[in-house]
């Protein structure tokens, strides 16, 4: 028994047989396909809509109870496929006296044959048809080309894509039929995130586990190997890194493709998906497997034959609700310029979508890495149950949940979730709230830890040097740096601290000050300073700063830093070294605290908030005082003594790596530097000997700088 | 090089300048046209004739207007433009130029072969 429905079809209800049905719903379809290049497609295909419908209901008004397949596959001969229509167009000679646009087009493809030449596709096209010209070509798919094109793009940096904007300005616009009549698409029957596994099985004609296993291949490995990198932590990262790269490529490969492919919607594109030849009986065959498909999923839903002919009943209801639509406007859903900014816009929107996406996920991946680096640096600022309660609530709530709820709804939005999800936005979003509410109770915590400041001061005992001059040195004793660019951040460069793990953190913030002795003996003091809560927490944390200053006659050996435990908590403890020199005693600070260029001799990152007037004495001068240059103390105050460099020649192999500071400073390159540093010293002795006009050979101050210029 | 092929390119040249004829003569219904072509023995698929009337429309050789139906909804009937009689005579006299000349050469090329057992030019015949 045949199921009979109605369909309004051009202001006509016409019974029809449900296989009829389908069969006129392709034959509408290839040939809205093939008149949607043309100007006035939509004319065409509406034109031969009524005289169908005409057609029908003369037979309906001679006896007829209703359209059967016969009927209408005798209509579709009579009005000719697609086909027939190219194999009648084929050979009109293009250069006829008709002057109709572009309504030679389908022959104008064909004669191509013999002299083949480059154009836009017009009706191929995702932005400008540039691609569809060049798969026309290349003779390929055009889906092909688009993919082989966007990673052109990736690959070449964006050289491509210029590339494809002026293809696009140069190359004429022309309708044009590739032969291939196999082509990629998606597969929105059997998909599992965007049906672009099962339109590559189609594609290559294999089982659509392979595809899968391969895109999911990588997931899989890094499961497993994140596991065993649980187990056994200092594992060789070679596969790691292998299922990194790999499984990245693959990833951005899947979204390529699931935005460049079509999806494959009609019977007629899925035929062309798996490479069939378009014919009524193929057609016919696919409907069948359509059918068979949703009655197997009605069964799967389990219910009784009235809900299954229920379903169906409203499936064809709004098919044929669907089809009459189409029908009366004739929309033809590949052209227009509506479409075309349509189509414009979504490649954009996806386009910046997926960039939104990426970004996302690596920020995600970003914020899991260096959540784990400062995970010890942790301990250090945060103390105390609340305050770590408030630290996870902000970096789940705030941070990691809106990656989360982006991605969520971007993925809903891709694969065309529906709508209803609108309590999943509410609780997002307060979660959201709580999160921004956590970090700013968190910030005020932290910082009212930092409130007020202290210090104390440590006077240590240091012997004259035998020749009167000190050298201040690092002591030899590097730590040990296990590693320096620890997750890829180069503590040392930036931070106060140049090394953390998770019982302690040795911090640099130290500086050296050079005064005048009040008496004639040295003095070695520490200006010991630290953050708190309060003064009493503040001088207490300042008191437990350990940093020992050893002297070997002239040498003071300074440590590379020092120790903080968690217990401690870190609130931005200083030190201050204030050397007192007596007049006529030199000083030189030794390039060893230049090497180790983390040892802070720049004060500006610990001038942030430190007051200085609390001690008069110090903090007035020599911000910076040249490495490997004899300063001398003098009633003025320190001043250099010129000649006294080491030339960098006689140092012999000693490593010269400019640091931080001095590139900030005069950006110097290696051969520059001597020089420059040459000029700057001269301006000081300038000064030097406009002030004191002692140490030189009574030269004057420009003769001098042109000397040593 | 298969016959059906060139058959129809033959019949493809002709096809506008027939549909042409006949709307000249009134306004036609596109089944009508079909029909009369059918009648000349001129078979055509009608789903080719509404391409071709709807450029044709679109180059403004015919214009066509709604005429009520006593069955359904109104119908399409085309008439011929100003510019599409124009369109129309100039295709005539080529018609006739062509029809003239193609009648010449077969005919000529007949008697030949009646005539004579050589042709004329043994080149081309082995082409």
């Amino acid at each position: 028994m045949k199921k009979i429905i109605n369909i309004n079809f051009h202001s006509r209800v016409i019974p029809i047989e449900e296989t009829a049905y389908d069969i006129l719903q392709i034959y509408m379809d290839s040939l809205r396909k093939h008149f949607s290049a043309e100007e006035g497609g939509d004319e065409i295909v509406n034109d031969i809509e009524d005289r169908i419908a005409e057609l029908f209901s003369e037979r309906l008004k001679n006896g007829a109870s209703c359209i059967t397949d016969d009927d209408v596959n005798a209509t579709i001969t009579n009005m000719g496929r697609p086909e027939d229509f190219d194999e009648e167009e084929n050979s009109r000679p293009s250069g006829s006296t008709r002057n109709t646009g572009s309504a030679g087009s389908f022959t104008e493809t064909k004669t191509e044959e013999t002299h083949r030449s480059l154009y836009r596709s017009e009706n191929d096209k995702m932005l400008g048809g540039v691609c569809g010209g060049l798969a026309a070509y290349f003779r390929i798919d055009s889906s092909v080309m688009r993919i082989i094109y966007t990673l052109l793009i990736f690959i070449s940096f964006g050289t491509a894509l210029l590339l494809y904007i002026i293809l696009w300005l140069v190359l004429p616009p022309r309708s044009m039929v590739t032969d291939i009549k196999k082509r990629l698409y998606r597969n929105p029957d059997r998909r599992v995130i965007g049906g672009v596994a099962s339109g590559l099985a189609a594609y290559f004609n294999i089982e659509v586990w392979i595809p899968r296993l391969i895109f999911a291949l990588p997931l899989i490995l890094g499961f497993l190997t994140s596991i065993f990198r649980h187990a056994w932590f200092d594992m060789d990262n070679g596969p790691v890194f292998f299922t990194g790269g790999f499984g990245g490529t693959l990833f951005v490969t899947y979204i390529i493709l699931w935005i460049v492919l079509p999806e494959a919607n009609t019977a007629s594109e899925k035929l062309e998906m798996r490479g069939e030849k378009i014919d009524i009986e193929s057609i016919k065959n696919t409907i069948r497997g359509d059918l068979e498909g949703f009655k197997q999923k009605a069964t799967q839903v389990g219910d009784e034959m009235k809900k299954q002919a229920q379903q169906f009943g409203t499936q064809l209801k709004n098919k044929s609700a669907d089809f009459s639509r189409n029908m009366s406007t004739g929309r033809s859903p590949r052209q227009g310029i509506g479409h075309a900014i349509g189509v414009l816009f979504k490649a954009f929107f996806l386009f910046i979508a997926v960039i939104v996406t990426f970004a996302l996920v690596m920020a995600l991946i970003g914020l899991i890495f260096t959540g784990a680096g400062v995970l010890p640096l942790k301990n250090f600022i945060i103390g105390g149950f609340w305050q770590n309660i408030l630290a996870w609530a902000t970096v789940l709530l705030f941070l990691i949940l809106p990656v989360v709820g982006l991605l969520t709804w971007l993925i809903r939005r891709i694969i065309g979730a529906r709508k209803g999800g609108n309590y999943l936005g509410y609780i997002f979003g307060s979660l959201w709230v709580i999160g921004l509410i956590c970090m700013l109770a968190l910030i005020a915590s932290v910082s009212s830890n930092f409130r007020t400041r202290a210090g104390m001061s440590e006077e240590t005992n240091i012997s004259a040097p035998a020749n009167g001059k000190l050298i201040v040195k690092m002591n030899d004793l590097r730590p040990v740096i296990y590693e320096s660019d620890w997750m890829g951040i180069n503590w040392h460069h930036n931070a106060p601290f140049f090394e953390v793990s998770e019982d302690s953190l040795i911090l640099n913030t130290v500086g050296i000050d050079v005064i005048k002795s009040a008496d004639s003996s040295w003095h070695l003091r520490q200006e010991k300073l630290s953050r708190g809560n309060t003064a009493a927490a503040a001088r207490n944390l300042a008191a437990q700063i350990d940093f020992r200053v050893q002297q070997n006659d002239s040498i003071l050996y300074l440590p590379t830093g020092f120790a903080i435990k968690p217990s401690q908590q870190f609130r931005n403890q200083q030190v201050m070294l204030v050397i007192e020199i007596p007049v006529g005693k030199k000083i030189r600070m030794d390039r060893s605290l230049e090497d180790f260029h983390w040892f802070d001799f720049n004060r500006n990152m610990r001038d942030h908030g430190v007051d200085l007037d609390w001690d008069e004495n110090w903090g007035n001068n020599n911000n910076s005082l040249e490495r490997d240059v004899d300063y001398i103390m003098t009633e003025h105050g320190l001043e250099s003594i010129p000649g006294s460099r080491i030339p960098d020649e006689n140092r012999g192999g000693d490593e010269d790596q400019p640091n931080d500071r001095d590139k900030k400073e005069n950006a110097p390159k290696d051969g520059y530097r001597y020089h420059k540093k040459e000029v700057k010293k001269l301006t000081k002795v300038k000064v030097s000997t406009a002030e004191c006009n002692n140490d030189n050979e009574g030269l004057s101050p420009l003769v001098l700088f042109t000397k040593w210029s | 090089m298969n016959i059906e092929n060139t058959q129809s390119q033959m019949r493809k040249g002709i096809l506008e300048f027939c549909i042409l004829s006949i709307i000249r003569r009134g306004e036609a219904y596109p089944s009508d046209i079909v029909e009369e072509m059918k009648r000349a023995n001129l078979h055509i698929l009608e789903g080719t004739l509404y391409p071709l009337l709807t450029r044709l429309k679109n180059a403004e050789m015919l214009t066509y207007r709604w005429v009520e139906s006593n069955s359904g909804p109104p119908r399409k009937y085309f008439s011929l433009t100003d510019k599409g009689l124009a369109f129309y005579r100039e295709l005539e006299i080529t018609w006739k130029e062509l029809a003239d000349a193609v009648d010449t050469l077969a005919n000529k090329s007949e008697r030949m072969s009646e005539n004579s057992s050589l042709p004329i030019n043994p080149q081309i015949s082995t082409q």
